[in-house]
């Protein structure tokens, strides 16, 4: 478990990392957090002539708001995130899905850009920012550009990134009055990547959901929108609302993968019911 | 919380008894332990292993030039180079004439399991020898391989295919021995008449030891001094020299073992497996210092595996849930190269099965088989698959005749009048106390009150269950292991230095034994300093396995101190020109009683003992030092109860444990808090066992759980609080100490098991099925059929 010899490079700009990125092409890899990159080349389950590091490009590191919306710099920890208070109280359920992310120590390391463009379709972050309709800016020898949410993933730790590009930040809209959040997942242990979780949104206004997203993780080759589900819910009623029959339509059509530990089958009951719980929660959250 | 209940005589003095600190903490818990990644010889050449990527075929192509070629690298050895260097490879404690697989040190012409060794490189540095295994060119024509499958179905270990052509047949041994009778007659009366037979198929997946510090050598031949020096991260260190000495045609004084720090093993390191003696080998024949450190991904794959198996148990008893008779029949996967003979655990596990209960008629037979995997090696309880099934089963039959779990358990367990009790298979039990642990365990946890709570939860829709299990823990001491030795030296300054054949590896030895010593010289334990796990200081001996520090090394620590002792009183005798008998030790001290103006110390002693030889009479040897070989008992017994309630999710399956409670009596206790640290990290790996540790094969043999990423073990956060409680009653050795290291390992798995069948009661049946991962159980909750 070594990792196989490869070159070693430390910008300390955006700027810069992205022409040391330009020059070795598809040969380099960015390094953030490590921690899940730096198991990956210890196995030897990939390699590359260079790693860029950012970790020193101070400018990927922030929290701020703008324009309705919160930015969360790439390089910026997870635990940062967890503990900001602009995120807590614009953003609550991204610190909330941040405390499901490993344990402390690997929030102390790992970024949120880290988790975000290393793409794993059990992982928190990306059914965040999938959930909330997030914005990710993308740097590249060409300038920046926007990438929507939605385009964002192409298939399990594959995202629609060029090779030369660097995610630089998470723009998180702000929503409004009387929304609820909630993130519910299963996990083998404390600290595991999701068997099966969910992240819901809820705006209400007299007495009737207006606003709804849910998302899925752990539940395909990458984080999943029910947009059925979410459909139904917008325009209902919240007295009487059926949860279960909810949480059955947001995991309709949905063919989850199997595995060591839990089989697809597992996963669909599991997730419906964490939906139920999750609306619930935002529900009571919106109306309180 | 910590409850006691102790007999007359307990043996509490200053230090024995005590819940002294552990010296080893200051440094452990610090960083500054020292493994032997920390002691690597800067010229030794480090070692990476090319292994088998698939279970079962024949190798067709192995070149291995360009990575001989590859700058930095000194060696590649493959089967053709080490293999004929092997003289003989046999386990001390086996014999040279026991039963084994055919061994080798590298795969030559075929693999025999995903992860077996093939060639060694020994390059400048690690990452550089994992480099060069890049470059060897490795093609293997695969054939299809002998798995069970990991839901215990043992269908493919057919003998059409061998995993060992050499062995003629996939079943590596069974049970009863040749030469035993093969069948009960009484107990087929009694299975055929009883008024109730219940018989279940238990099932135990394949969990596996996992230290934190994985197995380790190096080693080193020195010509010019005719010596090959070996550290190893072992429990064993005169295994390693021994097994090494025999492989090489070398003799016992051509080779020096040792140990630094060891992190952990769990019965992983009592044996010496083929990737260690291949270092060995290569020490040897290439001349030079070699290192091997396992990473994780092999510690998993090919570090030795353990459990995988099932038991078949029928319980007969009368109306009144009287046992009446009990037949087990037991089938182990050994995997392909178990680390000792033919690996199998049913010879003990056959002697426990009928625990700590009285039942009547009994029989027991055992089949081992090979399989195209990673082979078996002992871990903690390696028997413990009597408990397993037995008090799983106790609690089905209890649930078919109406009666209490807790009340079946009380009327069928030996009672304190039935002692000494022959158990069927001739086992002698003097001090066990079952009734009293079960009544401490369930007092503890509140039995009586939780039925109350759970009815009102169920009621609730809330899903709660309790188990209870019990066991008395058998600790072998066979051959050599029975006669461990302690030499206790002081010299001029008196202070002692205790020189024993153990191999801490966790097991807190350092503090118990000066604990012991300090406690009978009667000076601070400060003073006492324990040398072990080294072939050229340590007395021979057997090393830290199978619960028996306390009880051979502690029994001998004892009378070596008493021996000491009754020296210094006899040097003390001439100084104050009095008779020993009229002498006291107290803080290092010799003084004669009722006269303590008539003192000397420890110091003035000692010097005396050795400068001063003259003045002593002319019969008595100078010096300080004793030593005593103890002669124990082939078999030592302590017993417990455990109990825990646990908690359902109905959504998930998921389980919480809400409280865990032990009730043990393993005797004096040299430490209680060495005791309780001791079975609380038992406990947490039946924690893991049972809910989140389990080894995985696919049908071909493929591994499936090859990082932590899979391979899930219980974190602080997955285990409760363990509450423990301590019923006292002495052994009949010195000390009055029993055997209790594996105990919390053995007995946790059914408590926990038991505790979830009874939540699931009202939802029908558990399967048979390990480990009880939350779809397992939502399954049953749902009413699915397993997958
Ligand atoms: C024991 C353990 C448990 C964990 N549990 C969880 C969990 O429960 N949930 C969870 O979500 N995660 C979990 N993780 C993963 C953790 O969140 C990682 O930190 C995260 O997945 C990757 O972030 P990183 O900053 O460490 O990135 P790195 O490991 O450095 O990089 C990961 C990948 O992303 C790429 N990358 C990183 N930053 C950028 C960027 N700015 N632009 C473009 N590409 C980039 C890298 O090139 C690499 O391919 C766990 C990790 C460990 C070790």
């Amino acid at each position: 478990m070594k990792p196989a010899p490869f070159t070693y490079e430390a910008p300390t700009t955006l700027g810069e990392a992205v022409d040391v990125l330009g020059r070795y092409g598809d040969e380099a890899k960015v390094l953030a957090g490590g921690q899940s990159l730096v198991p990956v080349l210890a196995l030897r389950l990939a390699r590359f002539e260079a790693l860029v590091d950012l970790n020193r490009v101070d400018e990927l590191a922030y929290v701020r708001e703008d324009d309705g919306a919160v930015v969360v710099g790439a390089m910026t920890r997870q635990a940062t995130v967890e503990a900001d208070p602009l995120v807590r109280r614009a953003v609550p359920v991204l610190a909330e899905a941040t405390r499901l992310i490993g344990h402390f120590q690997i929030r102390n390391r790992g970024t949120l850009g880290g988790s975000i463009a290393h793409g794993d379709p059990a992982a928190e972050y990306p059914a965040v920012v999938t959930a909330l309709d997030a914005t990710v800016t993308v740097a590249g020898p060409s300038g920046t550009r926007q990438l929507a949410a939605a385009d964002l993933y192409d298939g399990p730790m594959t995202t629609t990134l060029a090779d030369d590009e660097i995610l630089a930040a998470v723009s998180f809209p702000v929503w409004g009055p009387r929304s609820g959040f909630a993130v519910r997942e299963m996990a083998r242990r404390e600290g595991d990547f999701a068997t099966a979780g969910t992240v819901v949104g809820v705006t209400v206004a007299d007495g009737r959901i207006t606003r709804a997203a849910i998302s899925l993780f752990g539940m395909g080759p990458v984080p999943l929108r029910a947009r059925d589900a979410e459909s139904h819910l917008v325009g209902a009623a919240t007295a009487g609302l059926d949860l279960t029959a909810v949480g059955a339509a947001a995991v309709a059509g949905v063919d989850p993968p199997s595995d060591v530990h839990a089989s697809g089958r597992y996963r669909t009951r599991v997730a419906s019911r964490l939906v139920a719980r999750a609306l619930e929660s935002a529900l009571q959250e919106a109306t309180a | 919380m910590t409850a006691t209940q102790a007999a007359p005589g307990s043996g509490v003095g200053r230090f024995l008894g005590q819940s002294v600190k552990r010296r080893e903490d200051a440094r452990l818990v610090t960083g500054h332990g020292r493994y032997l990644e920390d002691v690597l010889w800067p010229d030794a050449w480090h070692v990476a292993f090319l292994r088998s990527p698939v279970a079962r075929g024949r190798i067709s192509t192995l070149d291995v030039k360009a990575a001989r070629a590859l700058p930095g690298v000194r060696a590649v050895l493959t089967g053709a180079d080490l293999d004929p260097l092997v003289k003989s490879w046999w386990q001390t404690a086996m014999g040279k004439d026991s039963p084994q697989p055919p061994r080798r040190l590298l795969a030559a012409d075929d693999v025999r399991y995903a992860g077996e060794p093939i060639a060694m490189v020994l390059a400048e540095s690690r990452y550089l020898a994992e480099d060069a295994l890049e470059l060897i060119d490795l093609d293997i024509e695969t054939q299809p391989a002998i798995v069970s499958d990991h839901r215990g179905r043992w269908g493919a270990a057919k003998d059409g295919e061998l995993v060992h052509p050499e062995y003629g047949s996939n079943v590596a041994s069974t049970l009863p021995y040749p030469g035993m009778p093969d069948s009960n007659p009484a107990l087929e009366e009694v299975l055929a008449s009883a008024p109730h037979v219940v018989e279940e198929t238990f099932h135990q997946h394949r969990y596996i030891c996992v230290p934190m510090e994985t197995r380790g050598i190096q080693a080193r031949w020195d010509p010019a001094r005719d010596l090959l020096e070996i550290v190893s991260s072992t429990q064993n260190v005169h295994e390693v020299r021994s097994t090494v000495s025999r492989l090489l045609g070398l003799s016992d004084v051509q080779v020096h073992a040792r140990a630094e720090d060891v992190g952990g093993a769990f019965g992983l390191k009592c044996f010496v497996d083929s990737e260690e003696l291949a270092v060995a080998a290569a020490a040897y024949s290439q001349q030079c210092a070699v290192a091997w450190i396992e990473d994780r991904n092999e510690n998993l794959v090919a570090g030795g595996h353990s459990r995988t198996e099932d038991l078949t148990v029928s319980l007969a008893t009368d109306a009144d849930g009287k046992i009446l008779g009990i037949k087990g029949h037991h089938v182990e996967d050994v995997g392909a190269f178990p680390t000792y003979g033919v690996g199998g655990n049913a010879g003990l596990a056959m002697m426990m099965l009928p625990g700590p209960y009285d039942v009547g008629q009994y029989f027991y037979s055992a089949e081992a088989v090979f399989s195209n995997t990673c082979g078996m090696t002992p871990y903690r309880g390696p028997f413990l698959m009597e408990t397993v099934a037995r008090e799983q089963l106790i609690d089905i039959t209890a649930a078919r005749l109406g009666i209490d779990p807790v009340e079946f358990r009380r009327r069928n367990m030996i009672r304190p009048d039935q002692l000494p009790f022959t158990t069927p298979t001739g086992l002698v039990l003097e001090t066990i106390t079952p009734i009293e642990t079960l009544d401490q365990a369930t007092e503890m946890i509140g039995y009586a009150d939780f039925r109350k709570e759970q009815a009102a939860a169920r009621a609730e829709g809330r899903i709660l269950g309790i188990g209870i299990a019990s066991y008395i823990e058998g600790s072998p001491a066979f051959g050599a292991a029975g006669a461990e030795q302690v030499t206790v030296r002081m010299d001029m300054a008196g202070q002692a230095l205790v020189f024993m054949g153990s191999g801490s590896h966790g097991q807190s030895v350092e503090t118990t034994m000066a604990q012991v010593v300090a406690e009978e010289l009667g000076i601070d334990i400060d003073d006492v300093r324990i040398v072990q796990g080294d072939t050229i200081s340590s007395p021979y001996g057997t090393g830290t396995a199978g619960s028996r520090t306390a009880t051979t090394f502690g029994g001998a620590a004892r009378i070596a101190g008493q021996k000491l002792k009754e020296k210094i009183l006899q040097v003390a005798a001439v100084a104050l020109e009095a008779s020993p008998d009229d002498l006291e030790i107290t803080d290092g001290v010799v003084s004669v009683k009722g006269t303590p103006g008539a003192a000397i110390g420890m110091e003035q002693i000692a010097a005396m003992a050795y400068a001063g030889h003259t003045m002593l009479p002319a019969d008595m040897e100078p010096g300080l030092e004793a030593k005593h070989r103890i002669r124990n008992p082939p078999l030592m017994f302590s017993n417990a109860c455990h109990a825990a309630i646990v908690e359902i999710d109905r959504d998930t399956g998921a389980v919480e444990i809400k409280r865990y409670v032990v009730s043990e009596d393993c005797g004096n206790m040299i430490n209680p808090m060495v005791v309780e640290g001791q079975i609380t990290g038992g406990v947490v790996q039946g924690i893991g066992g049972v809910f989140y540790e389990h080894f995985v094969y696919d049908g071909d043999g493929n591994p499936l759980t090859t990082t932590f990423l899979d391979y899930l073990l219980p974190t602080a956060a997955d285990v409760p609080d363990i509450e423990i409680g301590h019923v006292i009653t002495p052994s009949n050795t010195p000390g009055g100490f029993k055997p209790m290291g594996e105990g919390g390992a053995i007995c946790s798995p059914p408590a926990l098991i038991n505790a979830v069948r009874d939540a699931l009661a009202p939802f029908g049946g558990l399967p048979n099925v390990q480990p009880l991962t939350p779809e397992v159980v939502l399954d049953v909750i749902d009413g699915v059929p397993a997958v």
